[in-house]
């Protein structure tokens, strides 16, 4: 049954050409008069590790269910590996879930845990231990097969879920906030080892976070959503660099947010009345429209002479964040608006707190989104 | 201080040492200790003297060697087990229905379920006569209907006193499961769906084992007390079918045979601690028997 429904993925080509491995089409989902999920599409392709990054209540724990079938779809349809699995009850799609807070039964011991999808799906008892043992030698749990599972530590749980999650061979893994729940260097730990085991196994994978430094650090797409809807759909470096709007740049990673009316406007070029001041960039809105003006930390100077071509605004520091391996330069907030730069440690940092410094930063780094209609 | 000195000295595992949180079980262990284990102690000690004060175990053989008190022994059992086990199957369900409840709901079942301890056991056996007796609504209706000829006899049958009991001790089992259910992660029924699990196997080897400290502890509340019930029995089902606790009274109340009296007393104590050690036992072993 299990290796059945594995074979025509195997014999689908790895890489470029083949249909979405994973695909979710035209998907809704409402509870009551509340739509969660929208018409979403998406897909993965075979072996990607994706993550969906939103804000609580944006839909993507919704979708990781919708996916894994513990919640139906009201509208859609969900293809794994070719297979429809829109109308399959949860015990029959074949996709492993590793949940939150890890859901390790507490009246099984570790490998009773692991065994247990096995011994759901039949498999023969004389290959059952086998088979745990590898899967607790995976995840580095040999040592701990015989331990009760609430005698464990978070990491060792979380190994535990992992293991119990792929030991049946699932066609695809599903994961929902599995590092929320460790302390901070132990999240960094697991991240690495998780991702590195993901691609040893050729697994397929779709993870649920609402923290964007983890999302960018362990997948090779992000799907930002908001509101029951994909925002963007990218690799980290487009994410970070190209948001697609206003949403994106505020969510993921940090950066300076000016609210402005568009006071000039040329062949490919406008100017833009902030709180701070003027700025000029390069941009195609009509004179009298409502901007927001977006720039990533890192690319702006403060304190430097502005060469030619880049945008300048000047502003009083409020303060200056040493974090180690970079420094933080806030101007003082005006309403919602903020300005921030980012300064690596070898950069000289020219400017004090209660100071009035320039903000530079090349002309075409300037990102630019309509102005939300709400006021 | 010398002593507290030398015990400071001494290696930490030769120290007595007493959690203090323990001491506040202390005024009800006291209480328990004089007006529980001492008087069953003197009980039982008498159940092993004769007339004389001598020790003596003919109360026993004068016990056993009466097959009607055999009979009273095995119906007395036979009616306790049974009530249990109605119980049990009325209130498994129940306790997942109130688990799942929410606001009003849940609140009219907790009302529902404990507000009729309030009223009286006899009142209580009173009413059912008025229901269950040949002239009483159940059997007006029975006629009515025309699924019996005429009245059948509703009270005063084993069968009234077991269905009887169990409406009473209902609450002991809804309760104890209800409070494990309502702790059951419902994520933890998600995991093993998605690990392949289907509805039976999910419910018999995540959500049953993880109800049977529940299970285990209504059992040994409701089989406790319908072993050792004495107002029910007597009120439903009287002299017709005398039950342990009926023996007892009677043995103190009629024979003045104390001896007779503390003898039934133990055997009866015996078989509800066998029982409910022994239920205990069995389900553990049975949760020990995983997937």
């Amino acid at each position: 049954m299990l290796h059945t429904t594995k074979v025509p993925v195997a014999d689908m080509a790895a890489g470029t050409g083949d249909p979405a491995y994973l695909s979710v089409e035209k998907v809704s989902k409402a509870y009551g008069a509340t739509r969660v999920v929208e018409t979403l599409d998406f897909a993965v392709e075979r072996g990607e590790l994706v993550s969906l990054l939103g804000p609580s209540g944006c839909g993507k724990t919704t979708l990781l269910r919708l996916i894994s079938g513990l919640i139906g779809a009201d509208a859609g349809r969900i293809v794994v590996g070719g297979r429809d699995i829109t109308k399959l009850p949860a015990h029959k799609r074949n996709v492993s879930v590793v949940f939150q807070n890890y859901a390790l039964f507490p009246h099984l011991n570790v490998s009773e845990n692991v065994a247990f999808g096995l011994k759901a799906r039949g498999i023969a008892p004389s290959e059952i231990p086998s088979a745990v043992e590898n899967a607790l030698a995976l995840v580095r749990m040999s040592d701990f097969a015989g331990r009760p599972v609430g005698a464990l530590s978070g990491g060792q749980q979380q190994r535990v879920a992992v293991a119990r999650a792929l030991v049946v061979e699932p066609d695809l893994l599903l994961l929902d906030e599995p590092f929320s729940a460790l302390d901070r260097k132990l999240r960094e730990t697991m991240q690495v080892e998780l991702k590195s085991l993901l691609k040893t196994k050729g697994m397929t994978a779709v993870f649920v976070t609402h923290d964007q430094e983890e999302a960018l650090s362990v997948s090779n797409r992000v799907a930002v959503m908001n509101g029951g809807r994909i925002e963007q759909y990218a690799d980290p470096v487009t994410l970070y660099t190209r948001p697609a709007s206003a949403f994106v740049l505020d969510f993921v990673g940090l950066s300076t947010h000016l609210a402005g009316t568009v006071t000039a406007a040329g062949e490919g070029w406008i100017t833009v009345d902030t709180s701070y001041g003027e700025l000029t960039c390069p941009g195609h809105f009509t004179k009298g429209a409502k901007v927001l003006v977006g720039v990533r930390p890192e690319r702006i100077s403060v304190g430097a002479t502005p060469a030619d071509g880049m945008t300048v605004l000047s502003a009083p520091v409020a303060d200056v964040m040493h974090l180690g391996s970079k420094t933080h330069v806030y101007a003082v907030p005006t309403g919602d608006d903020r300005l921030v730069a980012e300064l690596s440690a070898s950069d000289e940092i020219r400017v004090a707190a209660g100071t009035t410094a320039t903000f530079s930063w090349p002309a075409e780094a300037t990102l630019l989104y309509p102005a939300e209609a709400t006021p | 201080m010398s002593a507290a000195t030398e015990a400071a000295q001494a290696p930490p595992e030769m120290r007595w040492r007493v959690d203090p949180f323990v001491l506040l079980a202390a005024p009800g262990l006291l209480y328990l200790a004089i007006l529980f284990a001492l008087p069953l102690a003197l009980l039982l000690l008498q159940s092993f003297r004769d007339a004389d004060g001598h020790f003596s175990i003919a109360g026993y053989i004068e016990f056993f060697s009466d097959p009607i008190n055999l009979a009273v022994t095995w119906r007395t059992f036979r009616v306790a087990a049974l009530s249990t086990l109605l119980c049990l199957v009325l209130a498994y369900p129940t306790a997942f229905a109130l688990a799942r409840a929410r606001g009003f709901v849940q609140s009219f079942i907790l009302v529902a379920m404990i507000l009729p301890l309030s009223v009286g056991v006899i009142v209580k056996a009173f009413s059912w006569s008025i229901v269950l007796r040949s002239d009483g609504i159940v059997n007006s209706a029975l006629v009515f209907l025309g699924i019996v000829d005429q009245p059948i006899r509703l009270l005063f049958t084993e069968t009234a006193l077991i269905v009887g009991s169990a409406n009473v001790f209902l609450p002991f089992m809804v309760l104890p499961i209800y409070a494990v259910v309502r702790q059951i992660d419902p994520s933890l029924s998600a995991a093993a769906a998605t690990l392949g699990a289907g509805p039976f196997f999910r419910f018999f080897r995540v959500i049953v084992p993880l109800t049977l400290p529940g299970v285990i502890a209504g059992v040994a509340f409701v089989f406790s007390l319908a072993i050792s019930m004495y107002v029910i029995p007597s009120l439903i089902v009287g002299e017709r079918h005398a039950t342990l606790s009926m023996l007892i009274a009677r043995s103190y109340l009629f024979f003045r045979d104390a001896q007779l009296g503390s003898t039934i007393s133990a055997i009866l104590l015996l078989i509800a601690i066998a029982v409910v050690l022994g239920s205990s036992l069995l389900l553990r072993r049975f949760e020990g028997t995983r997937v």
